[in-house]
């Protein structure tokens, strides 16, 4: 899985050093059971930690703060995992999705604008999804009406992440509501703290809450903050997908691959009995199938950043990667809730700030359903590799 | 260095040559039985720079690595190519690139170049599974010669070989390769017919075969790493095979989904056949990509090579699960002789008990969990 030309130049011992003196000691107890305005404090000190030593935002152009190399970037996020460093949740959809679309799409002045704010901590959200418009995205119906100087937009968006603490939103709304479906969509950034933007937060199933509804009545957006053309929206969401996908997947699959190891660790567990679960041929046949579908989709995701890179990628390659991860991140949280029999039903609450697999199996394996719902379900990831990947006829 | 045009190169020639030997129509098969002139096929392979791709340039070869080979054999998988080239091209020169330098050995190398000698290397126990003690077979000191004794079985392209590389255990404990005509006194070679019908196995017994001392051929580095290495070798171009395969058996059924029409629609549109050929690019995706990683740990002489067990592993495991779905999705067709779908499934679960089964891989991998535990705990302070 290494790169022997990248394991000479010292990285990989420069991020070990940087990360045994910056990574919080004690920071999973101090993240459990927290308030919210906790989180937010510690999710923007560690922002900072990385962007100070240029580990944020390794994936962007060199001229922004990025230009890290690939095989650079998996050092990173093996030793980030490794040493179990935080995760960055509250500027995940800044780094990437904002990122990728105004790099992509953005004006030079958008670029300007958000890009350096965005290493200042500027947090953002990403309202596609409606009540009546998740799967079928292109039927949504929040509407952006040209008025004076700009739109005047009224709808509702749900499945908003981290939509409280947010001080922009990606928008997706509808400029021409005569033009078919995708052809009426424009791409937006809006000001969560424009006049007229209400938001409610939703209980999930694990009884946390980061998920929003967002309620617009009659917002304002400057003409200045629309991405793209008008009613070229849907092309500017699809076109920066791709990019943002392989990216955060590139990390997510090493995170995976470090929570292999708090699997081990949960199946060396000593019983009351004295019995370790790791001592079982089925389950080390189970472990082994597991580690090996991990390492695959880590390989997989550095094929698909590096096909990214030279412009080689397939119309379906992020669905693959997108739907093997999520499908996998379910079977291993799911495994882990299972081995760790009745006790992983006592752990009531998992940290925050860590990662998809955090070791409080059942929780983990609960919340692994946020991977394989949003972002395209698994069912739609199918078709979309269907008929996008394999040529197959749409249905009827 | 940058190998990807190269291999495409050779990925497109070799594809062009196979379907063109196999005849093999669009429905994936037609490659029921092995071609009938098997001599002429191997005389192309040859002419073609194949038998020799990991032969020295100096000795006839092409120079190239296990790498450009891996693309071949993907290539031979997919057509479902009947022919000596594992036992020959990837057993044979693989060991006797590992050898000492030996007149005999830059013999056989320049032999295997020009297609006139056909190898076997047995490297199997009885149950065609990786042998306990290192290899199957014993050199032991008889007067002032020596003779081999042992048994192999499922022996690839062995009772077509000329000869044998036989890796055994000499008089002071070292892994040797003893090179044998096949026709030795002594040395039986049985063929075991598989339901497979494109691959040819042989079992191997030596029953005190006098061994001269010029037939013994020592390996260059330690021996026991270069078994692994073998084997590592031979495990590897399964997984080789059975990507090729599986690729072919999803071309086979999306072409077969987009033609075949029921309820008045092709049975590509209908969303349970759209998601499972969806399911099958998946897995290829992910053994394409595990499998290019264990190729380059392979190449690289690395001492990590977990990837290789992976690979062989979920390579063949989801073959066969690929190859399935195609007869399903095939629907009655796919059940047929002719369709030849069932060649690629015969082909593709030998593969995946050829050289080790998943299980002894899942369990080779495991034995890392259980020392890793043990080491923790040996670590961890003792209690006051």
């Amino acid at each position: 899985m290494n790169d022997s030309s990248v394991e000479q130049d010292g990285f990989r011992d420069a991020v070990r050093t940087w990360c045994r003196i910056n990574v919080p000691a004690g920071w999973r107890q101090a993240q459990t059971g927290i308030s919210d305005d906790e989180f937010v404090a510690f999710q923007r000190s560690w922002f900072a930690t990385l962007r100070d030593a240029g580990y944020a935002v390794p994936h962007w152009p060199g001229e922004w703060g990025g230009g890290m190399s690939i095989a650079h970037q998996i050092v990173l996020f093996q030793e980030l995992a490794a040493h179990d460093a935080p995760r960055l949740v509250l500027a995940f959809v800044g780094i990437h999705h904002a990122a990728a679309t105004l790099l992509a799409a953005g004006t030079d002045e958008q670029r300007q604008r958000h890009l350096p704010a965005i290493l200042q901590g500027e947090v953002w959200c990403q309202g596609f999804s409606e009540p009546d418009a998740g799967s079928d995205l292109a039927a949504l119906s929040t509407k952006a009406r040209r008025v004076a100087d700009g739109y005047a937009v009224d709808g509702q968006k749900v499945w908003v992440s981290g939509a409280m603490h947010a001080d922009w939103c990606l928008l997706l709304a509808r400029t021409d509501p005569d033009l078919p479906k995708q052809a009426g969509l424009s791409y937006f950034l809006m000001d969560m703290k424009a006049p007229g933007i209400e938001v409610r937060p939703i209980r999930q199933a694990t009884g946390e809450s980061h998920f929003c509804e967002v309620f617009l009545n009659d917002v304002r957006i400057p003409a200045a903050h629309l991405v793209g053309e008008e009613n070229a929206g849907w092309r500017v969401a699809r076109a920066t997908l791709s990019a943002e996908r392989g990216m955060t997947m590139l990390e997510l699959a090493e995170r995976l691959g470090n929570g292999f190891r708090w699997l081990l660790d949960t199946c060396a567990q000593p019983r009351s009995d004295g019995e370790r679960a790791i001592d079982s041929a089925a389950v080390q046949d189970r472990l082994a199938a597991l580690e090996t579908e991990i390492t695959g989709l880590r390989c997989l995701c550095r094929d698909l950043v590096e096909r990214i890179e030279s412009g080689r990628a397939g119309p379906a390659d992020a669905s693959i990667a997108k739907l093997f991860y999520s499908e996998l991140l379910q079977r291993m949280t799911d495994f882990g809730a299972e081995v760790s029999g009745l006790a992983a039903h006592t752990v009531l609450q998992k940290p925050r700030s860590s990662g998809w697999e955090s070791g409080a199996w059942m929780l983990d394996f609960i919340s692994s359903w946020e991977w394989t719902i949003p972002g395209g379900t698994s069912e739609i990831q199918r078709t979309i590799i269907g008929e996008r990947g394999l040529g197959l006829p749409r249905g009827s | 260095m940058d190998f990807t045009e190269f291999h495409e190169e050779l990925r497109s020639t070799a594809r062009e040559v196979l379907a063109g030997n196999a005849g093999a129509p669009p429905g994936g098969g037609g490659a029921a039985g092995p071609p009938q002139d098997t001599q002429a096929e191997w005389r192309q392979f040859a002419d073609l720079g194949w038998t020799g791709i990991e032969v020295p340039e100096a000795l006839g070869g092409a120079g190239a690595t296990f790498a450009e080979a891996a693309v071949l054999l993907q290539e031979m998988g997919r057509s479902v190519t009947s022919s000596p080239y594992l036992g020959t091209a990837t057993h044979g020169v693989g060991t006797l690139n590992l050898l000492a330098a030996h007149p005999d050995r830059d013999v056989l190398l320049h032999d295997v170049a020009t297609g006139r000698r056909r190898l076997a290397v047995p490297l199997t126990d009885v149950d065609g599974d990786p042998p306990e003690d290192v290899a199957p077979f014993r050199l032991q000191e008889s007067g002032p010669g020596l003779r081999l004794h042992g048994r192999s079985m499922f022996v690839p392209d062995a009772p077509d070989a000329d000869g044998l590389l036989i890796v055994a255990i000499d008089p002071d404990g070292r892994p040797v390769t003893v090179h044998l005509d096949a026709d030795s006194a002594g040395l039986a070679v049985t063929p075991q017919p598989v339901l497979d019908l494109t691959r040819r196995f042989g079992a191997v017994v030596a029953d005190g075969v006098e061994v001269g001392s010029e037939s013994v051929l020592r390996f260059a580095g330690d021996p026991a790493k270069a078994v692994r290495l073998l084997w590592d070798r031979a495990a590897l171009s399964i997984a080789c095979d059975s990507l090729g395969l599986s690729e072919a058996m999803l071309t086979a059924t999306v072409s077969y989904a987009c033609s075949r029409a029921q309820f008045g629609r092709p049975i590509g549109s209908f969303q349970a056949v759209k998601h499972a050929c969806a399911n099958m690019l998946v897995k290829i995706s992910v053994a394409r990509s595990l499998l290019s990683c264990a190729v380059r740990q392979l190449v690289a002489v690395d001492d990590d090579r977990a990837a290789v067990l992976m690979a062989k592993s979920y390579v063949c495991t989801t073959a066969v699960e690929i190859a399935g779905s195609a007869l399903q999705l095939h629907g009655g067709i796919g059940y047929t002789w002719d369709s030849g779908v069932h060649t690629y499934l015969k082909r593709a679960a030998l593969n995946r008990s050829l050289f080790g089964s998943p299980v002894y891989y899942h369990k080779r991998l495991a034995e890392r969990y259980v020392y890793r535990a043990r080491r923790r705990v040996e670590t961890e302070v003792p209690p006051e």
